[in-house]
């Protein structure tokens, strides 16, 4: 597997190709911005976008650290007392069962192979879904209050009357 | 309905068939208007699950840019229908788009991103500063609580020092790096480790020889920071033609 840094003694002269978390900014951040007059917003778009940068983010700094522990040499290390310290308060909170989750189900929908498409790709783009839904839904109720906010009722109302 | 996605703008001459799967799974084709050539994926309306699209959208341009050059849209753009993609994207502001594909012609972007080993500059930063030092001393004697203020003020001079020697690596690396490119952006840092993080434009012939002067970086900062060498991208940070705005307003 092609790891993002070299091996010690020597860097590798040729660049690896990229994961999507190496270039995720770039791809949210660069490129031609078309004008807003012409471009079509799709709703939730602008919401979603921030979602995507924080799951990768994320799984990007469980992957850090899982290498991390990996790496160290626990019988020569002189730091070993800290260890699990360092584990602990890793697993704690929960954040190594969600970890687990969020990498495997980010894996399949962003950093898979081309083969696999149908199959791991189907399952993430549910599990994408869901979350999705779940954000636009709480985003569009609270811009529905806002827009039918007391001003807007009472105008309606005397109207009606 | 008829709503299009957009990926990027290339030579309608060299823009070969993208196989790979588009947004929502959708397939991908082009939208031409002289030379121009638009990539789009036809989507109904509705949010787009973006963790999932953003996928589509690198997978697309980078199968894309494998042959020629494609300029990258801001991934999440849509517009209305093919006409628009002709007459508010490509027609108004073709001149600008054919130059910027000439200028970007046979190039990649390469990203060379530089994290300092975190323990390490911590000791340069006590080493090097002889009121960070001092100021740690008197830390380490106080409490817990007693020395909130006094340790804010440690993390603020730390700091001041970690800047300082990032702007002293990356003029290190853009020193080596200029010369063999022909383009050098410095991005946004996003992590507190981060020491340099440079867009590369870079000749596809002169790939090995840009590679040689990475490994050559990488020896001479040595233990201290740790290279990410990726590529090559399409040119995502150099895709940044001004569009016509006046068209969009009187459209």
């Amino acid at each position: 597997m092609a790891i993002a840094t070299a091996p010690r003694g020597g860097y590798l002269e040729r660049p690896r190709p990229s994961g999507l978390a190496d270039v995720i900014d770039v791809i949210l951040d660069k490129g031609l911005v078309i004008d807003a007059y012409v471009r079509v917003s799709l709703v939730g778009i602008e919401l979603l976008t921030i979602d995507a940068r924080i799951v990768i983010a994320s799984v990007d700094t469980y992957l850090r650290f899982a290498e991390a522990v990996n790496r160290l040499d626990i019988a020569h290390d002189d730091t070993t007392e800290s260890l699990p310290e360092l584990v602990e308060s890793m697993t704690s909170g929960g954040a190594s069962s969600k970890a687990k989750g969020a990498i495997e189900g980010v894996k399949d929908a962003l950093t898979g192979g081309d083969d696999d498409d149908d199959d791991s790709g189907g399952r993430s783009r549910s599990r994408s879904r869901a979350s999705s839904r779940s954000r636009s839904a709480s985003s569009s109720s609270g811009s529905r209050s806002g827009s039918s906010s007391s001003g807007s009722r009472s105008r309606s109302r005397k109207k009606s009357s | 309905m008829g709503a299009l996605y957009v990926y990027g703008v290339g030579q309608s001459s060299k823009c070969g068939t993208v196989s790979v799967r588009g947004v929502a799974g959708g397939e991908v084709r082009t939208v031409e208007h002289g030379g121009l050539a638009a990539l789009v994926t036809a989507v109904e309306g509705g949010p787009l699950a973006a963790a999932r699209e953003v996928r589509s959208h690198w997978r697309v341009l980078e199968e894309a840019c494998g042959g020629s050059t494609v300029l990258p849209v801001r991934f999440g753009t849509v517009m209305e229908d093919e006409q628009a993609v002709r007459e508010l994207l490509l027609e108004p502001n073709a001149e600008r788009l054919e130059h910027a594909l000439r200028e970007l012609e046979g190039r990649v972007q390469l990203s060379v991103k530089g994290d300092y080993n975190e323990e390490q500059l911590m000791r340069d930063v006590v080493k090097g500063s002889h009121a960070v030092a001092k100021l740690r001393e008197r830390i380490r004697t106080l409490p817990g609580e007693a020395g909130y203020y006094d340790r804010i003020r440690l993390g603020e001079l730390v700091a001041g020092e970690v800047g300082h020697r990032r702007a002293a690596d990356t003029r290190i690396a853009l020193e080596m790096l200029e010369p063999v490119a022909t383009a050098v952006r410095e991005e946004e840092l996003r992590q507190p480790e981060a020491a340099f993080n440079l867009a590369c434009l870079v000749d596809r012939e002169q790939q090995d020889a840009f590679g040689r002067e990475v490994a050559r970086l990488g020896e001479r900062l040595g233990d201290r920071i740790e290279l990410r060498f990726v590529g090559p991208l399409p040119p995502y940070s150099f895709a940044d033609v001004d569009l016509d705005a006046e068209a969009a307003a009187w459209a």
